[in-house]
């Protein structure tokens, strides 16, 4: 990267806060994404308020120098994988909170984690109620641009389902703020859906290539007193598909409603069961795990008792192993990240939502692609909202045998093209996927289009979303 | 054990999956507000906390990124406090692995390692040019201690020569206590620091040479009142040198029984004093001793202790340890400057610790901030209220 | 219009479905909106599919003809009135519905409005459960295009958060589908946030202006049968907002929640008191009436105990009058317009959404505008979503009174103004916004790039959304 520029982006943020330093960039070169090519940026920012970002953001609009925005780093499909010579702008030192009471809504900085947002809402009795599973790590913005799901999910839907309006630096610079703080005199937010054509959405699983988010709004809600934690057993994918459906169809708040084929808990369990405290088990064919919350004691048990019945009603049995949902609700802050790496495996994912009754497509999906290429892996997901399942395969190999992980690519590749014809969609559209991708022609030349508007200089962030 | 396993080594630093939860964790579940001390008090860049190190690391023994003072400087900005450690959920000890590249890649200059090691070497400590003053305390305790006994006091290099009130309060603790102990004439140093920053062949030939001088003085137990000599002692000492050992034990383990089987008689207290207790993470995170300090200071009357938003596991480091405070003294002071505004949360008028090193860089930390709070040794809070 | 152009489209949708003839055109000059100058279009078209609009669009674009797409025609804020010589598509032809039970969720084509498809989901025992007071004429795809709100609000939010994807044809005339079926292997529409950026979002709320909805697919859900009416009694407004504000933390599932200033709500009775059978009473300042609704009998025995206790922990006291709020939802499909027209006065309406705890401070604006402006009016609404608050303040006047209806005019620009400044945001861009809206010049800017590369053209709905709109208009 030029000096010039250095120099200039120096004076923004301050020479302690760039760096051109090889060791320095090294690290900027990947994030928790695995099986993926490091890419050297030229330089790493981290400004400190949204006017830095905007300076920022002008110099290397005028430089036509690549941006790629980072925030966790903890993304896990080379969201964040910057541009040879490129300039990441990391954003976590921007950590203002600020709750609205009384419009039940936050606005957070794009430095602000899940784990900090917890810690903070706590306090006041309130949470924010989806938590991607890597919530230690993540920030909310970072989720936002990813379109993540989590623990929550299952009763509220993805993170995009609960933002009121978002800042934004554009790659020109300018600052735009959507939803009802888009008028300076709103107490806050309170409305996503103001002044016209919602523009929120579309920074929403934008993975930065519109623009840099600087503070995202949230809805949020009071805790949950009460829960029910529960296991249901069946003997076919039809009854636990149903089941899920069910649950839905009935009003019961389950927050967190996971779905495991038999052999995938298994092999869960056999990894995390002890350390957990999860009694020995014959698990069914499959198991839904499903914690239901309530803020009223009354309508958690009316719930709880409704659940068990269409289990049954459904063909199942109430296994009544409770520890399962508890641990993966209360531990929903790390649970999930020790499971991931619990073992020595080293693993490519392949986010994707299905229909909660087509979840064992993916499932057969994976295991024939398992069959295929001789590798290990699982897949399991979770209720994602209205009526989408959230399914994350792992895909297994040996960190250190590069024959091993190329075998993994491949197949990656393969599935991403045999999940889109099951009618899977991803929530992260990442650069595997527009391979997969057939008879969408018009979706992503509309795609692209908003891409030139808004980035005519195609500066950030441009490998993503497909390459548009 | 002087030698890393380089094939096991780049094995377990592959079981770092970048996931980054040992930046900034923020999980009351383990209580951990904040990870990594260094991360917090610097420009934040990702080469300052570990998932950053390790790939500095990896791609530095693998010949990616060149061999040089700079490039390496992360692997030396790092206090090894072990706080990554507790929260990260893969299979395999991050700060404890850093340890390990450090001596893989020790031939990397750093003038600083260098010097220390050479001056523990040469002098038997990292401090002075003449050992000898580091029995100077002993003339001021008020009776005489032997320099040859079954219970051996080892006072360490800062306590020695940097702090000696915490020496000589520990002297009439014991003394009170009723046990006869000893204090080596020329007491040579552990060597932590040099384990800690990689000079490992250094640092054996040292540990060779200590334990020698402790045997003859006929110890069967050994009391230390440093965080970093006690793991020294106790684990390196036999896990790293296959060296065989008397029980090592850190005064406040030794002391808890004493307390509570009446040899040590406190004075009574009619006001209430608030207090606070940093876990050195070479006596917490380390060797897992968190109770036994806190029950010591729960004896002592007049004393309320509470605990500091982190504690425990999940404790933020003092900003000294792994050759951070000598590698670069602003920054450790700075992390022990915001250890101590923890400290000031609290409400608390006194923090105590048990280690000296920890103590000397809390104390810089608070004078840096021109905080009020006391910084003490736990032991100097003993010898106080001694009848 | 241009005789070929006429004659090109007629091609397309047959002579049966185009017309330019004076008396057709003159009932597309107007819409429910009253106290609009009429503008006659060209000619109207009405297509009978996707594939035909298309067509259409293509041909306008071309001939760089201004184009109006028209739904049921019961908006209240210009929105539908056309361009001068322009081209109105009227888009009740596509009456598809399609119901995926698997999948809770249905699709509609834009020609379907709210009635025809609760009529439809209720043999399935489903419901879409946002009912705009206009459900009888208002299409879905019209609402939300306008992203309107209405019965069910209070629960589900306005209707933009029930939508899951969209098929609409841009102005060149391509056709785009959105959310999960944008994927042409989806069993149907499941998830609205699939594949990177919503698009969906774009389309709600855009009245007509980046292009035409076909196509609109919900979530829907099991139809609640279990239900508690009754009215709360408050002194204060902050009492009555803190009560609804801890029945939506407390989980209290509210379907129609509406706060009545008492002389406002007297004066409503004064209309509708009898038909209604609402017996009479001595209103108190503030009286919250609200509709629970369940799917479970036990959830809802338990919500309207609940509702009672936090009622009188706010300060307020149960009225125990039902047949208010029963009546508002059960005729919810036509209870608004009744109570609208039954008298003699035509008005004009400020949608606006506020903030739940600051409902009150619409009202102090309101008041003193009428006095100063000489209208008469009332205001109304009902709570919308997860903190928000939906007003629609009327403006009376007399139809044939054109110095009355300046002055409503007025006064309805000033209250859009001072609305702002309280911090209000309205729903549909209407024009009446753009006096008041000050400091949001990059906002308009960002919404005009758009409307430049979508339609480069500009023969989408122009001047529906003002100031986003490009050099040549
Ligand atoms: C163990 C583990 C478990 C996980 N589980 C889940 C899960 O359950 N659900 C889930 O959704 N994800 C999960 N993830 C993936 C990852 O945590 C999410 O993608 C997360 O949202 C990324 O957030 P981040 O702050 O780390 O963003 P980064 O990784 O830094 O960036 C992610 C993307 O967003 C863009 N971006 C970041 N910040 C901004 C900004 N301020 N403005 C514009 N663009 C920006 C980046 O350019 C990049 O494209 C998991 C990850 C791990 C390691
Ligand atoms: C008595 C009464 C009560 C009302 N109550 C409510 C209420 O409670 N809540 C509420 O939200 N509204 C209410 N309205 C307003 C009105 O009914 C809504 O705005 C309604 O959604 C309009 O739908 P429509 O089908 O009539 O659309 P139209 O009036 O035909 O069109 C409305 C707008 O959408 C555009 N449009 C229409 N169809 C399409 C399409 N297919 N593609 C692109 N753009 C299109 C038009 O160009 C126009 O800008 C009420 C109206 C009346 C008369
Ligand atoms: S060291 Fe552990 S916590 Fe840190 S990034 Fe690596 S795997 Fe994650
Ligand atoms: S050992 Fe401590 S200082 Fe070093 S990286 Fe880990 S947390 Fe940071």
């Amino acid at each position: 990267m030029k000096k010039k520029v250095i120099d200039d982006i120096s004076r923004i943020v301050g020479d302690e806060f760039i760096s051109t330093r090889p060791d320095v960039l090294l690290t900027y070169t990947q994030s928790a994404s695995m099986a993926s090519d490091p890419i050297m940026p030229g330089a790493v920012v981290r400004p400190a308020n949204k006017e830095q970002v905007c300076e920022i953001l002008k110099i290397a609009g005028e430089n036509k120098i690549p941006v790629t925005p980072r925030s966790g780093g903890s993304s896990l499909q080379e969201e964040v994988i910057p541009e040879p010579d490129g300039l990441v702008v990391e954003l976590m030192r921007l950590k203002e909170i600020t709750l609205h009471k009384e419009l039940r809504s936050v606005t957070v900085g794009a430095g602000v984690t899940f784990g900090e947002l917890e810690k903070y809402l706590k306090e006041h009795d309130l949470l924010l109620p989806v938590y991607p599973e890597s919530a230690l790590v993540c920030t909310v913005a970072g989720n936002v641009s990813v379109n993540g799901a989590g623990p929550g999910s299952s009763l509220y839907g993805c993170i995009g389902e609960l933002v009121l309006g978002i800042e934004v630096v554009l790659p020109d610079g300018t600052i735009i703020t959507t939803g009802s703080e888009a008028n300076p005199n709103a107490s806050g937010p309170y409305q996503r859906y103001s002044f016209g054509p919602d523009i929120t959405g579309l920074f929403i699983g934008s993975l930065g290539s519109f623009g840099i988010i600087t503070k995202v709004s949230m809805k949020v809600y009071k805790r949950y007193k009460f829960y029910d934690y529960n296991t249901y057993g069946f003997e076919t994918h039809e009854q636990s598909e149903h089941f899920m459906v069910d649950i839905k169809q009935h009003d019961i708040n389950g927050i967190f409603t996971s779905l495991y084929e038999g052999p995938v808990l298994e092999l869960f369990m056999d990894m995390i069961g002890e350390e957990l405290g999860i009694p020995a088990h014959e698990w069914p064919f499959s198991t839904v795990s499903m914690t239901i919350g309530s803020v009223r004691e009354d309508l958690m048990k009316s719930d709880a008792k409704l659940a068990k019945k269409l289990c049954v009603k459904n063909g199942g049995h109430v296994i009544g192993i409770s520890q399962l949902p508890k641990q993966e609700w209360n531990g929903r802050l790390w649970f999930f990240v020790r499971a991931c790496y619990v073992h020595g495996w080293h693993w490519r994912t392949l986010y994707h939502h299905q229909t909660p009754t087509n979840a064992h497509q993916s499932v057969e999906v994976i295991r024939k692609a398992m069959d295929k290429y001789g590798f290990l892996g699982h897949t399991a997901g979770f209720v994602s909202g209205h009526s989408s399942f959230n399914a994350y395969p792992h895909l297994y190999f040996d960190p250190q045998d590069p024959e091993d992980e190329q075998k993994i690519r491949d197949a990656h590749k393969e599935l991403a093209k045999a999940l889109f014809k099951t009618g899977a969609v991803p929530f992260k559209m990442a650069e595997y996927w527009s391979d997969a991708i057939e008879g969408m022609d018009s979706y992503m030349a509309l795609l692209e289009l908003v891409k030139k508007t808004i980035d005519s200089q195609k500066i950030m962030s441009p490998r993503k979303l497909g390459g548009i | 054990m002087t030698e890393v396993d380089l094939e096991e080594l780049m094995e377990n630093l592959a079981q770092c999956r970048r996931c980054g939860i040992c930046r900034d964790a923020v999980y009351e579940k383990m209580g951990f507000d904040g990870v990594c001390p260094v991360w917090k008090n610097t420009a934040g860049f990702e080469t300052s906390f570990m998932r950053g190190r390790i790939q500095v690391a990896i791609a530095l023994i693998e010949g990616r990124l060149e061999k040089t003072e700079e490039n390496a400087e992360s692997l030396y900005t790092c206090t090894l406090c072990g706080s990554c450690t507790s929260i990260c959920a893969a299979e395999f000890d991050p700060a404890k692995c850093l340890e390990s590249v450090r001596q893989v890649l020790n031939e990397i200059p750093n003038e600083t390692r260098d010097t220390i090691a050479k001056k523990i070497i040469e002098n038997n400590n990292p401090y002075v040019d003449e050992n000898k003053t580091r029995r100077n305390w002993v003339k001021e305790v008020g009776f005489d201690i032997p320099s040859t006994g079954e219970v051996l006091y080892f006072t360490g290099c800062t306590a020695g020569l940097k702090l000696p009130e915490t020496a000589i309060s520990t002297a009439k603790v014991l003394k009170a206590a009723g046990v006869d102990f000893a204090v080596l004439e020329d007491e040579p140093c552990c060597g932590s620091v040099m384990i800690r920053t990689g000079m490992v062949v250094e640092a054996k030939e040292n540990a060779e040479k200590a334990l020698d001088m402790i045997l003859k003085s006929g110890a069967k137990k050994i009391l230390v009142t440093c965080a970093g000599c006690l793991k020294t002692l106790r684990e390196d000492f036999r896990e790293r040198f296959g060296l065989d050992m008397p029980e090592v034990l850190h005064v406040v383990e030794y002391l808890q029984s004493l307390i509570t089987s009446g040899k040590l008689k406190l004075k009574k207290s009619d006001k209430t004093q608030k207090i606070t207790w940093h876990d050195p993470c070479h006596l917490g995170r380390a060797l897992g001793v968190y109770e036994e300090p806190r029950e010591v200071i729960k004896a002592i009357p007049g004393l309320e202790l509470v605990e500091m938003n982190t504690n425990k596991e999940a404790a933020m480091c003092c900003g000294a340890g792994g050759g951070l405070r000598s590698y670069d003294s602003g920054l450790a002071k700075k992390i022990a400057a915001d250890r101590i505004r923890d400290a000031e949360d609290t409400g608390a008028e006194i923090l105590a610790t048990a280690c000296p090193f920890c103590e000397h860089n809390l104390k810089d930390g608070a004078a840096s901030i021109e905080s009020n709070i006391k910084v003490v040794d736990i032991l100097d809070l003993l010898a106080q209220r001694l009848e | 219009m241009d005789h070929s152009v006429v004659q090109k489209l007629t091609a397309i949708v047959g002579e049966e479905f185009i017309s330019t003839r004076k008396d057709v055109l003159l009932t597309y000059s107007a819409s429910a909106s009253t106290s609009y100058d009429p503008v006659i279009p060209g000619a109207v078209v009405k297509p009978a599919d996707t594939q035909e609009v298309s067509e259409i669009l293509k041909i306008a674009n071309e001939h760089k003809i201004l184009v109006t797409p028209r739904a049921g025609g019961s908006s209240l804020q210009g929105e539908v009135i056309p361009k001068k010589d322009g081209l109105v598509i009227d888009l009740l032809r596509l009456t598809e519905i399609k119901v995926y039970q698997d999948l809770r969720s249905v699709t509609v084509g834009s020609g379907i409005n709210f009635g025809n498809l609760d009529k439809f989901l209720n043999q399935y025992d489903l419901w879409l459960p946002v009912y705009p007071g206009s459900s009888l004429s208002a299409t879905v795809v019209g609402n939300v295009a306008v992203n309107g709100s209405g019965f069910g609000s209070p629960k589900y939010g306005c209707i933009a958060e029930l939508v899951l994807g969209l098929e609409v044809v841009l102005p060149n005339g391509e056709i785009i589908q959105t959310g999960s079926e944008a994927n042409p292997n989806a069993p149907g529409p499941f998830l609205r946030y699939a594949f990177g950026p919503d698009l969906t979002g774009l389309f709600i709320g855009s009245l007509g202006v980046f292009g035409i909805i076909t196509k609109v697919s919900l979530k829907i859900f099991k139809r609640m049968h279990h239900f508690d009416y009754n009215t709360y009694g408050f002194e204060t407004p902050q009492e009555a907002e803190k009560f609804i504000l801890q029945c939506k933390e407390n989980e209290i599932s509210a379907t129609w929640i509406s706060i009545y200033e008492g002389r406002i709500l007297d004066f409503f009775l004064e209309m509708v008191g009898e038909e209604y059978g609402v017996p009479q009473h001595e209103w108190p300042p503030f009286t919250v009436s609200m509709v629970i609704g369940r799917v479970r009998e036990d959830q809802l025995v338990s919500d309207s105990k609940a509702a009672k206790e936090i009622c009188e922990q706010a300060g307020g006291h149960v009225i125990g009058i039902v047949e208010l709020p029963r009546e508002e939802w059960n005729d919810r499909m036509r209870e608004f317009v009744r109570s609208s027209y039954i008298h003699g006065w035509h008005w004009r309406i400020l949608y606006h959404h506020q903030t739940l705890s600051q409902w009150h401070r619409t009202l102090e604006e309101m008041w003193p505008i009428f006095d100063e402006f000489g209208v008469l009016g009332h205001t109304a609404g009902f709570q919308s979503g997860h903190s928000s608050y939906n007003y629609y303040p009327q403006i009376y006047y007399d139809p044939q009174d054109e110095e009355d209806e300046g002055k409503a005019k007025a006064a309805h620009k000033e209250l859009a103004k001072r609305l702002f400044k309280t911090g209000a945001v309205p729903f549909k861009l209407a024009p009446y916004w753009v006096d008041g809206i000050t400091e949001m010049e990059p906002y308009l800017e960002f919404l005009k790039g758009f409307r430049k590369a979508i339609d480069p053209n500009n023969i989408m709905s122009p001047s529906a959304i003002p100031r986003i709109e490009g050099e040549g208009e």
